[in-house]
């Protein structure tokens, strides 16, 4: 058999793809018709990954920084040096920077590595603002940081809320369901300001006014104005300063529409509400109303009914899951529990750092915090986030399996196996842990990430006892009772996997969470009043908001090791080689704008010169830019980062020049 | 004719596989998907297999081939081309009538015009192929509806045709009738083509309503996409649908589109692969300064139907390009395969 089946390790779908194998290289990708998530689609990117999987742009042997060049050295050589150095810091110097495309088996590794070899618990993943904030809501509300339902609720469903993101991009074959349950009658609804495909395929399209999705998730909340749930009066009261009457100047969208859309929610047999957890992700206000409006409306827990926060990308929910946290230990056990920092420390065989440490991005942006070295796995983005301050560190190492931006910074560089080099679970969007089975030999010199950080930690300490990934596999099962059935075995016999809880009690796992006696009972989440109107002022009149594109994804340093993604995007290149802002027609014209033409943004803090882009996809006042060109980020959004913090509904007032 | 006795399958897979790779569909055991595949074992060959996820064009037209390796000499300025392995002589066994039809259009494309394709008539002069009668269709099949099943009427070195006790043994070719000889297989009676002909109609008879409705609304759509009578409406109503995978190409038995790229190596050589490639993606008709003939996505949609369908198209495979297999029915994410489309110019028609 030369077509192997395994998961496709892109976006936190979770699809099924088969790998077409000749002659030890993968050759192909199809999609399996059998799989119980992809049923037998692929999306665009994920047609092509067996390009990615076939580079040359590998890193292809261990390197070390000599007189300022990184040069080929031995694997030995290069893991005798990374521990020597990191061993000369205490673990409050290192930060660990965990891949949300690593395997649990990987992550809970690494995790192991900076919390008992380096005793450092100064431990995150990227993207983590958005996914942890969500999963934190979700662990207060349901008492699981989890998804409370499953995408198999979407084509069956009668209502479904889309809310910000476009979702045939981000996650396209969970769109995909989404388009099917339209055509089969659903009714569809998506809450974004810019006309996105999701919004043309949907029946009703809430275009609501750039940064006023908190505002219209609780005024769609308070219309309902039901809830038996506990903290039910918190949440009223909360709502109290929206007033209803201001609703339609606010967000555009008229107090009828609310009504209704609410109405159609409240009314839903089979109701199903998704948003997106990633970098255009909402903040954690408005998430929490979200999950409270999905509370109130009475579907938590009920069948039929799903609240899916979509996930970027492979493996983001189950790097959480495994503990690459500050403040939380394998299995989402908060550091402060003594019981589980002792039974770490009794598993490990060795103390570990259990207090609470800080994030790597927030000890990135402290320029006071101590920080002198990096471990960093598999990232792209962050190198443009706060390159500067990555580069004075007194140590970098990187690991990771492709060329990476982040090697300029590195002072060791260690080539890790890709995942179809090497067995690894991956936990998607809806809880669902799969098994991705090795297909081929790691190419070059490279090694399984787990090997890599066992080897450093036996330079430090005891040696590590596990053989293979199923080991640590193991260990994770028997650690993190949630994961408790997750073995290989277990997940080899069940196509398409397990969704956690998979412990004793739900050998099969759950699909669903909640409406069981035995779960905990669900509770309104706390969230803050302010229904303030979004900034825009006499000096900057229009609104940015910013976003991703299809072929751009995750800064494109995978993506451009492909063949046909990246000619996709240099297409787009090509045409906006400065990046491009999106205006209305109607603007265009009034400030003399014209098509490709290059324009001047400015905002209060930055300022970028990209081609315009005139579409009526956008409405008037407001300027959409899709991040795919470098500089934008550091140029203009950074200056920012507050505003981006908001995520999907992040806006940032600007005004446009001609050039 | 002869007659292949089920007892005799293995004995002629194996006489196959002592000279030949062989491929056939082949059952994954962790999640019962069908695999048109390399079998070692040639017992792992299923001719009672459902409709594999891929189409065997891989065999002619790899999903991702080195075509050509070359190593320069920065100081001699020397290129040196290094020599290809030879392609192994394959057999292609339980081929339905829909992706021989495919090869058919391939055999067209590549073969049959101007230029020759050297690299797929290295994969396509060797090979041995055993086609397999439909006795039943799948859901989303149409081959009756473009004129390429159940039944593979030509092309074929063999056709198997299943009618109960025994496989009807049909030969093709010189090769085919070889094997018969060889394998001493018995001639068939006189009875047998009419036991295969009943087989036929019996697998017709079980064809959705749907598949059969749309026989006369395929020539009719043909029709319309020749004269190019098919509203822009129509088109972006599909086109906003489409997802822009290009998944619809990749599963299609006749679409032969591909790019090319070199890629220097780690160990210094410079390899020249061919990719399969879909008329969906915008880059794919990008020209030098700018220009684009098939910008948006409805241009692009559009495009492919035409290749599958239209009359101009159809004049050079000889036969229409769409074979009627319902593949892209079932990967598509936005819903708009053939029978969609179908359906769309349809309701254009008759305005319901």
């Amino acid at each position: 058999m030369s077509y192997l089946t395994g998961v496709c390790n892109f976006c936190g779908t979770g699809c099924g793809h088969v790998l077409n194998v000749e002659a030890g290289a993968i050759r192909g990708v199809f999609p399996s018709s059998a799989h119980p998530v992809s049923r037998g689609r692929l999306c665009g990117r994920g047609w092509h990954i067996h390009e990615l999987l076939n580079t040359e742009e590998r890193i292809s042997r261990p390197l070390l920084r000599k007189n300022g060049v990184l040069s080929a050295v031995s694997w030995d050589e290069a893991l005798d040096f990374a521990a020597a150095r990191l061993a000369g810091y205490s673990g409050r110097e290192i930060g660990f920077w965990a891949s949300p495309r690593s395997s649990n088996e990987d992550v809970y590794a690494l995790v192991r590595l900076a919390r008992a070899a380096f005793r450092s618990p100064n431990i995150s993943v990227l993207s983590d603002v958005w996914y942890r904030s969500t999963a934190g809501i979700l662990r207060e509300g349901t008492g699981r940081p989890g998804a409370p339902g499953m995408i198999a609720d979407i084509r069956p469903a009668d209502f479904i809320l889309i809310v910000g993101t476009d979702l045939t991009r981000q996650n396209p074959i969970i769109a995909s369901d989404v388009h099917f349950a339209a055509r089969a009658g659903a009714n569809v609804v998506t809450l974004s300001t810019r006309v996105t495909q999701i919004a043309k395929l949907s029946g009703t399209h809430l275009q609501n006014k750039p940064g006023t999705k908190k505002i219209v998730l609780a005024a769609l909340a308070k219309v309902l104005s039901a809830g038996q749930a506990e903290g039910f009066e918190a949440f009223r009261k909360s709502l109290e300063d929206l007033r209803l009457e201001d609703v339609e100047t606010l967000t555009g969208l008229s107090l009828a529409t609310i009504r209704d859309v609410a109405g159609r929610l409240a009314a839903a047999s089979r109701a199903v509400v998704i948003f997106s957890t990633g970098i255009t992700g909402l903040n954690r206000e408005t998430t929490a109303l979200l999950f409270n409006l999905f509370l109130a409306s009475g579907k938590l827990g009920r069948e039929g009914c799903s609240l899916i926060p979509v996930t970027g990308v492979a493996n983001l929910a189950g790097a959480n899951d495994m503990g690459a946290a500050p403040d939380f230990l394998p299995g989402w056990r908060p550091v402060a529990d003594e019981s589980a920092a002792a039974a770490f420390a009794r598993c490990w065989g060795s103390e570990i750092a259990a207090g609470r440490g800080r994030s790597v991005d927030e000890l990135l942006a402290d320029a006071s915090s101590g920080l002198k070295a990096l471990v960093v796995c598999d990232h792209d983005p962050e190198i443009a986030m706060a390159a500067e301050r990555i580069r004075s560190l007194e140590f970098v190492l990187y690991l990771g399996s492709y060329l990476n931006p982040f090697m300029d910074a590195a002072h060791a560089v260690l080539p890790t196996a890709s995942y179809a080099e090497t067995d690894g679970t991956y936990t998607n969007t809806e809880r669902r842990i799969q098994l991705n089975r090795k297909k081929i030999e790691p190419r070059f010199e490279a090694r399984p990430a787990w090997k890599v950080f066992a080897d450093l930690a036996s330079r430090r300490g005891p040696a590590w006892p596990y053989r293979s990934s199923a080991d640590i596999q193991d260990e994770i099962a028997q650690m993190i009772p949630a994961y408790g059935q997750a073995t290989y075995p277990n997940l080899e016999a069940r196509f398409g996997g397990l969704q956690w809880p998979a412990d004793a009690a739900h050998p099969q796992g759950r699909p669903r969470l909640g409406g069981n006696p035995e779960d905990p009972r669900p509770r309104f989440v706390a969230v803050g009043g302010g229904f303030g109107p979004a900034a825009s002022t006499a000096d900057f009149p229009f609104r940015l908001m910013a976003g991703k594109s299809y072929y751009y994804w995750h800064l494109n340093n995978a993506m451009k090791k492909t063949f046909i993604p990246r000619r996709e995007y240099n297409a787009l290149l090509l045409l906006y080689p400065q990046g491009l802002v999106e205006i209305h027609p109607e603007d265009a014209a009034a400030l003399g704008l014209r098509d490709k033409r290059p324009v001047r943004v400015v905002s209060a803090r930055g300022m970028m010169v990209p081609q315009t882009r005139v579409t009526s996809e956008v409405p008037r006042g407001t300027v959409y830019a899709p991040y795919f060109v470098g500089a934008m980020v550091p140029d203009f959004l950074l200056p920012h980062a507050d505003a981006v913090e908001y995520g999907e509904d992040a806006v940032i007032p600007v005004r446009l020049e001609k050039v | 004719m002869f007659v292949l006795s089920k007892a005799d399958v293995p004995r002629f897979l194996a006489h196959l596989a002592g000279r030949y790779e062989l491929y056939g569909p082949v059952l994954h055991p962790e999640s019962g998907d069908t695999f048109f595949d390399r079998a070692a074992d040639p017992s792992a060959v299923r001719l009672d297999a459902p409709i594999p996820t891929n189409t065997p064009k891989f065999t002619v037209f790899p999903h991702f081939e080195r075509i050509l390796s070359y190593k320069y000499d920065q100081t001699t300025k020397d290129v040196r081309i290094i020599p290809e392995e030879l392609v192994r002589p394959k057999a292609l066994v339980g081929l339905r009538s829909c992706d021989l039809k495919g090869l058919l259009c391939f055999d067209r494309f590549f073969l049959g015009q101007e230029f020759v394709d050297e690299f797929y008539r290295a994969h396509r002069r060797k090979m041995f192929l055993v086609a397999n009668t439909c006795a039943t269709p799948f859901p989303q099949c149409f081959c009756v509806c473009t004129d390429s099943g159940p039944y593979a009427a030509e092309g074929y070195d063999v056709n198997l045709t299943d009618l109960g006790d025994a496989y009807l043994f049909e030969t093709g070719s010189d090769a085919g009738r070889a094997a018969a000889g060889e394998l001493g297989l018995p001639a068939a009676g006189p009875e047998a083509s009419r036991r295969r002909d009943a087989v036929v109609d019996r697998s017709i008879a079980l064809f959705e309503p749907r598949a059969v409705e749309n026989k006369a609304w395929i020539s009719r759509a043909v029709n319309r996409l020749t004269t190019g009578f098919v509203k822009n409406e129509t088109w972006e109503y599909i086109g906003q649908q489409c997802f822009e995978c290009g998944a619809c190409s990749f599963v299609c038995p006749s679409c032969s589109c591909f790019n090319i790229e070199d890629v220097n190596r780690v160990n210094g050589t410079t390899d020249r692969i061919r990719t399969w490639d879909s008329c969906s993606f915008e880059g794919y008709a990008r020209m030098a300064g700018e220009h684009n003939p098939r910008r948006p996505v409805e241009d692009r949609r559009n495009k492919r139907f035409f290749c599958k369908l239209s009359y101009s198209q159809s004049k050079k495979y000889l036969r229409p390009g769409c074979v009627g297999c319902g593949r892209c029915v079932r990967v598509c994410p936005g819903d708009i395969g053939m029978a969609n489309v179908v359906t769309a110019i349809r309701r254009e028609i008759t305005g319901k």
